[in-house]
């Protein structure tokens, strides 16, 4: 009974802000499984538009120039991960490892350059994304604080969810990316422009992942602190696995990771010590693998 | 000279790649706000005691990376095992504090021993479960991480300092100092000396030839007789375990008691996963590359103090060099091309 | 300036392409009319396939032109010679697993509605396409689990989607089984009858004999002869493509000697439901070489890869003399006396980056002499690699050179030789000579002959009719997983084995 007394409202309502940029960069991770790019530079893309969103509205004086600029940071560094991985042919794990490496170094360069701090920003200036309260839900035991009082970032990855379905399996686009993801010579000799479609892609995660970001720093909090990606961008590389490269099924993914980060974060509040509650989700995630992983295999 | 190209690769690749990576990282200095070749010059004026002293975990980090990826399997755990290491270098340590050379060798072979079985279990999860090796390995830093820092500021904390920190290990179990300001210890040689070791196991041992040949072509392994899971294991067990002594060495010879957050602050883990895929994971490569890299962050520090331009200049710098690594090839091309059509 | 006639739907003329060193293809000139059939055959590397790569845009040559319906043309991609009228069917098909037929046929050209792919259109005019032609399809069917006949016709229809006036098929009867083979000919006759120009390539000449009006024949990257086929012969045609003709090595009459290898009712299974080995009884005994024919794909490669330990067998034993194969490791294995030539060269042989020495040193690491104490050593390593290299006569700069740098006969030649020099009981061996060129093909057949009347047993999977002829005592037919057949070295022909692999006799 007292294990049942912590999926309360303070557990729900975090649910969906945890999973969102998770969510976010696994639709990203995803699009890019499918053209053909194993893509582990999410994390670092990820980290760059919490990075850009802080950025944007310290200058900007909007949550929207915050989220404008996140999108751009998580799109700019995707165009050098696109860059080296696609036309300069590199490896990609390791263009990916480096594209990490790059945001966690520039985004303390960055904070020490144009902040003058160390370790976190926060700063009265820093405009953060506002909750939308929806009407006739909001009042609900449970799914009101599910569903409702989210900012519009979660809103946003929830339709990119079925926009990622539509795209993928109904758009022409979509149709030659598939092909392209399973066999490129074969996509390249009908005439599909294989380089460009997966630069496209990986643009498409940057910019996907630049939302996570700005969910992140403008969303859960008001604030960057160097490194808050945290392995999320992983998680979501894991997401897409466990998912099977199908939006819906990495969306459930994200859904059970998100799960673990509020249940820590639930759990906390019950003097559980951080460190412990706080690897949850990396232990799930990697349980989840395990249990997926033997379950499919044949032996 | 192609006995010593064997042993370190072909340079021309790492060193477009330094070249292109100055280039651009001064570019990127300039677009905010100094001079760049102000910074370089600063950091070229590093110490060389401090150079070497930062080189020896960065070496040892690049090397267990580097054992891993000659057999084709990636090690991102370096971190999880360098920190386990080191946090039971320190419990050993602490637990014996009569000293004497039987402890310190206690200490760093349990470090050896954790860090080792940690990336073991990932090679377990790999084999039975088929969970990749690159998540796996990358997710097990965070618990690994997130355990000691909860020991430390629990059971093991030393309640009398304020900080979450173990107890001062005791003189006995400290490794030996000599000259540099007190930089210089016998960790530094101990590293070396793991180096050497696994240079010459990769290039002339048995386990080395099996090592090099999965590397190559798994497959053609496998055909050959090769015990995958079971060279995988091992690999994976002894790229922990040099993970682990790097720890010991920085607990035993550096900060003399296990620091949360010390050893994964300054990146080692990181830095030496650059490293051996700078140097193309050969042993004496890891060598010049960790030198090299250790020489570009002690110059940030002295830059730091010169120039207005953050030291971690060279953190970007180090993650563009690997990014024209990458692509080295293809760059090396480009480049000939271009001098071509002029 | 063309001497053709005005028909001609393509040209290529004093076509040169080099890859390094090697001249692929050496001042080749080839004119196909419409409503033609033309062969164009060759051994192995003779250069048929970088032809058709230059023509379809995918090689660009070094030197010559490419006339298409008179019109001189630059192909700088497939899309290029796609949008001059040519379509091509890959010998390795150029097909989506996971799409359906309708899809994988308008790839690249799709019918769309608002952005979004028209399936309704797509799958209609797909339907129309094949039944014109009479390719049966099922438009919505996933590519993956069609048979591979059918997966032809979606190549073809592919191409004639695209309103192709050219055709090119690569070696396309190399996955077919005699019946699908009639319906691909029937297919391209009613083509050229319409004014396709189609072009066949092949190295099999009864296929061309057949279906071709005229043949080009190509040896060492020039060609040797264009004929008018009806007025050639078999006879003729191979005279053209080898230069000189293979001299069959004499085998002695000789006794079997004791089983070596014994399978009982062996299952290994499948990507799908069916397994890939369904209940195969087979032994090979000492100076025997048994034959497996049978069109690829049928199980062969898995029957090999559960003998070799790289697949688990579901049921079933494997004997070799009396050690019980099936729970030992592939280490075990080869200690209890098999040695393995893998089908594919480079992908499980060799690691082509390392060095000849090191290739040769596979599965022998383990001996005291090469190794002691666990240290290797290397003048040992390399005087052993050296003589293999002088015994199979293996052109190499030396045993350090990398053996991504020999030809594939050599590389084939130093799998072979390795795999010999362990003097196992068993020698597993798999497409020998695939992309081999003749000197190698001799040298590897005798190489295998002498070890068998030495006294190892030889299991020898292949899917060269004439080689299982040439080599194999008897030859065992696996058709869907099983042994539909066996035929002793006097009984066998080409024609009998061809009608076992089809399900026939």
């Amino acid at each position: 009974m007292e294990l049942l007394g912590i999926f309360d409202a303070t557990l729900t309502g975090s649910l969906l802000r945890f999973a969102t940029p998770i969510l976010l960069a696994a639709l990203g991770g995803l699009i890019c499984e499918r053209a053909g790019v194993f893509n582990i530079g999410l994390e670092g893309l990820m980290l760059a538009g919490a990075f850009g969103a802080v950025v944007g509205s310290y200058f900007g004086g909007s949550a929207l120039a915050g989220v404008a600029a996140a999108v751009l940071s998580g799109v700019a560094l995707a165009a050098l991960l696109a860059l080296f991985a696609v036309r300069l042919r590199g490896n990609e794990i390791v263009v990916g490892i480096a594209i990490n490496l790059l945001a966690s170094g520039l985004t303390v360069y960055l904070l020490r350059s144009i902040f003058g701090v160390k370790g976190a920003f926060q700063d009265p200036a820093l405009v953060g994304l506002s909750t939308l309260r929806l009407p006739g839900i909001d009042g609900l035991p449970l799914l009101g604080p599910l569903l409702s009082g989210h900012t519009s970032v979660v809103y946003v990855a929830l339709l990119l969810t079925v926009g990622v379905q539509v795209l993928l399996f109904r758009h022409v686009i979509g149709l030659r990316l598939r092909g392209v993801g399973e066999h490129a010579e074969a996509a390249m000799t009908l005439g599909v422009d294989v380089g460009r479609l997966r630069t496209a892609a990986i643009l498409v995660s940057g910019a996907l992942c630049g939302l996570a970001g700005a969910q992140l720093s403008l969303g859960n909090v008001t604030l960057f602190v160097e490194n808050m990606s945290a392995g999320r961008g992983w998680i979501a590389v894991v997401a897409v696995m466990f998912g099977r490269a199908h939006p819906l099924g990495v969306f459930a993914a994200c859904l059970l990771f998100g799960l673990t980060e509020s249940l820590g974060f639930r759990l906390q509040g019950l003097q559980l010590p951080s460190q412990l509650t706080e690897s949850l989700p990396y232990v799930v995630t990697l349980a989840s693998l395990f249990v997926f992983r033997s379950r499919t295999s044949r032996g | 000279m192609s006995a010593l190209r064997e042993l370190l690769g072909d340079l021309r690749g790492p060193l477009l790649a330094v070249g292109a990576a100055v280039l651009v990282g001064g570019a990127f200095v300039l677009a905010t706000g100094h001079n760049p070749l102000l910074a370089y010059g600063a950091m070229l004026t590093g110490d060389l005691f401090a150079t070497l002293s930062r080189a020896a975990p960065i070496v040892g980090m690049g090397v267990a990376t580097a054992i891993a990826f000659r057999a084709g399997f990636f090690n991102l755990g370096g971190e999880g095992q360098l920190v386990l290491g080191g946090l039971a270098a320190a419990t050993v340590a602490l637990a014996l504090p009569e000293g004497g050379l039987f402890t310190v060798v206690l200490s760093i072979g349990a470090a050896a021993v954790v860090g080792g079985l940690w990336a073991a279990s990932a090679a377990f999860f790999e084999f039975r479960f088929r969970v990749p090796l690159l998540v796996s390995t990358l997710l097990l830093n965070y618990p690994a991480r997130l355990l000691a820092s909860y020991l430390v500021n629990h059971q093991l904390r030393d309640v009398d300092s304020g900080l979450p920190q173990t107890e001062r290990i005791a003189d006995g179990v400290q490794l030996a100092r000599w000259g540099g300001s007190g930089r210089l210890h016998a960790g530094i040689l101990l590293v070396l000396i793991v180096v050497l070791v696994v240079a010459f196991a990769i290039a002339r041992t048995r386990a080395g030839y099996r090592l090099r040949m999965t590397g190559l072509n798994r497959r053609f392994a496998q055909a050959g007789g090769v015990d995958l899971r079971r060279l995988g294991t091992s690999v994976m067990f002894t790229s922990g375990a040099v993970a682990g002594l790097v720890g010991a060495v920085q607990v035993l010879g550096v900060h003399h008691r296990f620091i949360d957050n010390s050893l994964t602050q300054p990146l080692w883990a990181w830095t030496g996963l650059m490293v051996a895929l700078l140097s193309g994971s050969r042993p004496l490569g890891v060598l010049l590359a960790g030198l090299f890299f250790a020489a570009v962050q002690t110059g940030g520090f002295a830059m730091e103090r010169v120039t207005e331009v953050p030291r971690e200049l060279s953190r970007v710098l180090q993650a563009l060099i690997i990014l024209f690594v990458a692509a080295k090839d293809r760059f090396r091309l480009a480049l000939a091309r271009t001098r071509r059509a002029d | 300036m063309s001497q053709h006639p005005p028909t001609a739907a393509f040209e290529l003329q004093g076509i040169t392409k080099r890859f390094g060193e090697v001249v692929a293809n050496d001042a080749v000139d080839l004119s196909v009319d419409a409503g033609e059939i033309h062969g164009l055959i060759g051994e192995n590397g003779a250069g048929k396939t970088t032809l058709m790569g230059v023509l379809y845009g995918i090689h660009r040559p070094d030197a010559g032109e490419i006339r298409v319906a008179g019109r001189r043309r630059r192909f700088d991609s497939p899309l290029d010679a796609i949008h001059a009228g040519l379509g091509m069917v890959h010998q390795h098909f150029m097909l989506f697993d996971s799409l359906t037929v309708a899809e994988n046929v308008v790839f690249g050209a799709e019918p769309e509605r608002y952005g979004l792919v028209d399936r309704a259109v797509a799958a209609k005019r797909v339907a129309e396409l094949a039944e014109r032609y009479g390719l049966e399809v099922e438009t919505g069917a996933l590519v993956g689990g069609l048979p591979v006949g059918v997966q032809q016709r979606v190549e073809i229809l592919k191409a004639l989607y695209r309103q192709a006036a050219v055709l090119v098929l690569d070696e396309p009867t190399a996955v077919l089984t005699p019946g699908e083979q009639e319906g691909l000919f029937r297919v391209l006759r009613s083509l050229a009858a319409e004014g396709t120009a189609i072009v066949f390539i092949s190295h099999k000449l009864p296929e061309v004999l057949t279906l071709c009006d005229r043949t080009t024949v190509l040896r060492q990257g020039r060609v040797t002869g264009t004929v008018v086929t009806a007025q050639s012969s078999a006879e003729e045609l191979s005279r053209l493509m080898v230069g000189r003709t293979v001299s069959a090595p004499k085998i002695e009459p000789h006794e079997p000697g004791e089983t070596v290898l014994k399978i009982e009712s062996l299952v290994v299974s499948g990507r799908g439901p069916d397994p890939a080995v369904d209940r195969v009884d087979l032994a090979v005994k000492a100076r025997e070489i048994v034959g497996i024919a049978g069109v690829a794909g049928n199980g062969q490669s898995e029957l090999a890869a559960a003998i070799a330990g790289l697949e688990r067998p579901r049921s079933g034993r494997i004997r070799l003399g009396s050690a019980e194969l099936t729970s030992l490791s592939v280490r075990e294995r080869r200690a209890a006396g098999l040695a393995c030539v893998p089908e594919d060269r480079d992908g499980t042989g060799l690691a082509t980056a390392a060095s000849v020495a090191e290739n040769a040193l596979m599965g022998f690491e383990g001996r005291p002499e090469l190794a002691p104490r666990g240290v290797l050593d290397s003048a040992a390593i390399d005087r052993r690699a050296g003589d293999l290299v002088d015994q199979l006569r293996i052109r190499t700069a030396g045993v350090r050179a990398a053996a991504a740098d020999l030809s594939g006969g050599n590389r084939q030649k130093l799998v072979v030789g390795r795999e010999l020099a362990h003097d196992a009981r068993l020698l597993l061996v798999e497409q020998p000579t695939r992309g081999v060129d003749l000197a190698a093909i001799e040298l590897i057949h005798r190489a295998l002959l002498d070890y068998s009347s030495g006294g190892g047993a030889v299991l020898l999977i292949s899917a060269e009719l004439g080689e299982l002829l040439t080599l194999a005592d008897r030859i065992l037919v696996m058709l869907g997983g099983r042994i539909v057949g066996e035929l002793a070295r006097e009984s066998a022909t080409e024609e009998r084995l061809g009608l076992l692999m089809a399900g026939g006799g």
